[in-house]
């Protein structure tokens, strides 16, 4: 008898209690990308929701083959996950934001200073993925999210996916979610960047010479996706202060031991003819030294050290620079002088116009101090960096000129 | 906890017949004979009658002439009656066995199991002549436990042949084979064989004790022995090993297990057993050390595959889509947007059509066995695809989850294998994941708790004993120093680890 009556316990919780948050798969839609802009009233948000429809690009017969890869719909909303349960009232299927892989902030938005109050939710929920990436893009999100139409990769999740990995491998945009922003912003000590993008091209684009100089939409473009991903909005406190370039923005990475790198394919100036320029990859193998000598009163000595190798793939000047030696050293120094330059602009410009910097180096400042109110009352962002001696060394340790030693002999050529 | 373990309750007493000693006058135990075995209907029942040229007597030869080989009836007993000349029968009948009889119910015994009984007048003694000949399949080769690498001999349906099978794979006078018999109205032999200097005595005597106990009509395999010797018939596990095989029951026997061995029956029962012996093939030990261990890391894997893929499914689709990978999701979703039935009983109707088609096809008769599995590819692969009953990628899992438990070869584990699959379905589609990883818990649990004739079912792990370490993985054979910690052996060292015995010196000389 008292084992019926135990029997009976569990199987009336499994049958009450089992199954409770069950969903069907095909009860969910799947949000990929979610943009947040500004209305006229405060507190209120318009919130995107970019839906992915999961019939198109599998193989399953049947599909209709008119359907969207995706829907795009807008609601007002004070946070991201109220904003789902009001687009259902015209979206048939429960919004899940589990796949989620871009948040969309317009730079109007960013700057505003509201970021904070509208993804707070997101370390609430578990909806939200830390790993989503942040993008600020130069347009309202809603125009950003619609004019992003990849004729490739139409399943829009693997178009996100793909776009950003290799646009943060080569380090023309940083690689950085919200797990990140919430580190560095509740940190309070450095800067938070994020890539920047936008679908509104300029008419007449910028022409500088460089591969990296831009900001998105300032690339010259013909034909392909009407979006560009290139330079980084920097946040200071949660807020967007500035936007950097492309070549600011690897730069600030080579700096950063946070942030993986890959190959920098970049071009340097030809130290023996100025009129052509040199074509290498930037490859980081080893971690950025940084030492930081921290004085109470005082300057503080900060010293950064970025070893890194360069392979050398195209000298459209034909100098011989693989086999002569002098030249080899010309080039090496030029390497190393441009990128260092480049390198003490950006921090210049850290030091005195944002007073702080994006490089995360705050890490390395708090082992001087045994608490946290310690280092709180030095004050890295206000005291220290502002203030403090920076210099910085790019070290090359390798340089290869890729698989053939020697070049064409233009003279012999053209005799 | 278990309310379906079983106690053994002791044994009734035995209804024997009453014994009727052997009468002097022949003609009384002819008629007694006679009447006792219903001579006139029952057609195989022979008699003879002579007169013994030794004694000048009547004599009477009593035996069933199905069961017994004629030739060695006449020239093991009628002609030496007729023509030899000597003091006692034990010189007149030279066959191997002669047994001395004095009351009936043994004379029915000895008839029953296939010898001759001879009567001489004015003699109170029978004498028992072995020239039994049932008849029995020739050894052949073992149909569900196949080996690439490895002898290819099976038990076959004769106890002396499976006997002969074994000694022929240890040859050692320690070997013992001792006899029992089980059943009351139809007496078969069971052949306890263990090696005396090696076993347990414990075990021996528990397991002697379970047999002696028996009190039914008729056992008339092994296989139903099984049922009647093991400790839960409820439980999921089993706790007896069940194999074709002489080769792999000689390497238990040589480890201080106990083989039994029954009349009529192609198999033999090992005892204790352990988890791992379900799991391990012999062919993993016949195999060189990497290949038999790729081998056992294929069969993990599969046994994973086979309990947990389906189960796995139903809670990441269900309840944890997050885990899926964006484009596995989306096409899992769009195969889905079709289908009429929630996942859970997709999952379940594909795993019971698939059990269906295997035990389908199990009892086909040969010549329609090609139909089965074009009928039931065809209906299942495609056809259910196409109408939308079921998405493509339940197919794939189910399928998947079905073929890989045939990688257990052991077919008591496989059963268990099975069924444990749909308890898994079953709590993954109540709570996901969390009570998905608790029933596997309490099913490990419940797993550790068995125990087979007193031994753990996961020992030598867990409680840890000395043993060969072949478990997950084996060692390579030459450094297998201990015998099996759990089963207690009497000699607990397999080979000295102190000396390699390898003759590595000589190897080295061709090394360099």
């Amino acid at each position: 008898m008292k084992q019926l009556h135990l029997g009976s316990l569990i199987l009336f919780t499994i049958l009450l209690a089992g199954c409770y948050d069950r969903t069907e798969l095909e009860e969910q839609s799947y949000v990929i990308a979610i943009g947040v802009d500004l209305t006229d009233k405060n507190g209120l948000y318009k919130i995107t929701f970019q839906i992915a429809n999961p019939e198109v690009g599998t193989s399953m017969t049947g599909s209709g083959p008119d359907e969207p890869p995706r829907e795009t719909v807008t609601v007002e909303g004070t946070d991201i996950i109220s904003a789902t349960a009001t687009a259902n009232s015209f979206v048939s299927k429960e919004l899940k934001l589990d796949h989620t892989k871009v948040l969309v902030l317009s730079e109007k938005f960013a700057r505003s200073g509201d970021l904070l109050r509208a993804i707070q939710v997101s370390s609430r929920t578990k909806q939200i993925r830390g790993g989503v990436q942040i993008i600020v893009s130069k347009e309202k999100a809603r125009d950003f999210i619609d004019n992003n139409n990849p004729k490739m990769e139409t399943r829009p999740h693997k178009y996100y996916q793909v776009m950003l990995n290799r646009a943060s491998e080569i380090g023309i945009i940083p690689n950085t979610d919200i797990h990140r922003f919430f580190q560095i912003t509740e940190g309070d000590a450095d800067l938070f960047l994020a890539p920047y993008a936008s679908t509104e091209i300029d008419e007449k684009p910028k022409e500088n010479g460089t591969e990296d100089g831009y900001i998105a939409g300032e690339v010259p473009q013909e034909g392909g996706s009407r979006s560009q991903f290139m330079g980084s909005a920097v946040f200071k406190e949660g807020k967007m202060i500035d936007v950097l370039t492309g070549a600011e923005t690897r730069i600030a990475q080579t700096l950063d031991n946070t942030i993986d790198l890959s190959d920098i394919y970049s071009t340097y100036e030809d130290p023996v003819d100025p009129n052509y320029r040199v074509a290498g990859a930037f490859a980081k193998k080893q971690n950025t030294a940084i030492k930081i000598d921290y004085k109470e009163n005082g300057t503080t000595k900060i010293d950064v050290t970025v070893p890194f190798e360069m392979e050398i793939f195209a000298i459209p000047s034909l100098t011989n620079y693989s086999q002569n030696a002098k030249n080899r050293e010309k080039l090496r120094k030029s390497i190393e002088d441009s990128l260092t330059k480049a390198a003490e602009d950006l921090v210049k410009k850290s030091q005195e116009k944002y007073e702080t910097e994006p490089f995360y180096w705050s890490l390395y400042v708090r082992n001087n101090f045994k608490t946290i109110q310690e280092y709180e009352k030095a004050d890295w962002n206000k005291k220290i960096f502002p203030h403090a001696d920076i210099t910085i060394t790019y070290r090359l340790e390798t340089l290869e000129f890729g698989k053939m030693i020697d070049d064409t002999h233009l003279n012999e050529v053209r005799d | 906890m278990f309310p379906f373990s079983k106690k053994k309750n002791n044994s009734n007493p035995n209804d024997e017949p009453e014994k009727v000693t052997i009468y002097k006058e022949i003609d009384k135990n002819e008629e007694y004979t006679k009447k006792i075995f219903s001579a006139d209907i029952n057609k195989d029942f022979t008699f003879r009658t002579l007169t013994a040229n030794y004694c000048q007597k009547k004599t009477y030869i009593f035996f069933y002439s199905s069961i017994v080989n004629s030739e060695k009836i006449y020239n093991g007993i009628v002609r030496p009656l007729l023509e030899a000349d000597g003091k006692t029968i034990n010189n007149i009948i030279t066959i191997e066995s002669l047994t001395e009889i004095k009351s009936f119910d043994k004379v029915f015994d000895q008839i029953n199991s296939g010898k001759a009984v001879v009567f001489i007048d004015g003699e109170t003694t029978a004498y028992s002549v072995d020239v039994a000949d049932f008849q029995a399949r020739k050894v052949g080769k073992a149909e569900n436990e196949r080996s690439v690498k490895g002898p290819k001999e099976a038990f076959t349906e004769s106890i002396g042949v499976n006997v002969s099978l074994l000694r022929k794979r240890f040859h050692n006078q320690k070997l013992i084979a001792q006899t029992m018999l089980v059943g009351s109205r139809s007496k078969l032999e069971v052949s306890v064989m263990y090696v005396s200097d090696l076993v347990d005595q414990e075990i021996l005597r528990n397991l002697q004790k379970r047999i002696e106990s028996l009190s039914v009509d008729n056992i008339s395999t092994i296989e139903l022995l099984e049922q009647y010797l093991e400790e839960r018939p409820y439980s999921l596990f089993p706790t007896i090993l069940y194999t074709e095989r002489p080769d792999y029951a000689a390497q238990f026997i040589e480890d201080g297990y106990i083989v039994l061995i029954m009349d009529n029956s192609s198999a033999a029962l090992i005892l204790p057993a352990t988890f791992w012996s379900f799991f391990h093939s012999p062919e993993d030990r016949y195999s060189r050390f990497l290949f038999g261990n790729f081998t056992r890391l294929l069969r993990m894997l599969a046994f994973a595959i086979t309990i947990l893929s389906s189960a796995t499914y139903i809670a990441v689709t269900n309840f944890h889509s997050e885990m899926i990978p964006p484009d596995l999701l989306l096409s899992i979703t769009s195969a889905r947007e079709r289908v009429p039935i929630p996942l859970f009983l997709e999952v379940i109707i594909m795993e019971i059509a698939f059990e269906l088609i295997r035990e389908s096809g199990l009892r086909i008769p040969n010549p329609l066995g090609p139909t089965i599995g074009i009928v039931g590819a065809l209906i299942i692969g495609q056809a259910a695809v196409e109408a939308g009953i079921i998405s493509p990628i339940i197919v794939i899992v189910a399928a998947l989850s079905g073929l890989t438990s045939f990688s257990i070869a052991n077919t008591s584990l496989n059963h268990s294998v099975r069924i444990s699959r749909f308890l898994f379905i079953i709590s993954a589609s109540l709570f996901g994941m969390l009570s998905l990883v608790g029933a596997l818990v309490l099913w490990v649990f419940y797993m550790s708790s068995v125990k087979s004739f007193g031994v753990s079912y996961f020992a030598p792990l867990s409680p840890k004993y000395k043993s060969t370490g072949d478990m997950y993985f084996r060692n390579i054979i030459k450094h297998e120093f201990w015998r099996p910690g759990q089963v207690n052996p009497t000699d607990k060292t397999k080979k000295n680890p102190n000396n390699k015995g390898d003759s590595t010196n000589e190897k080295n000389k061709f090394k360099s």
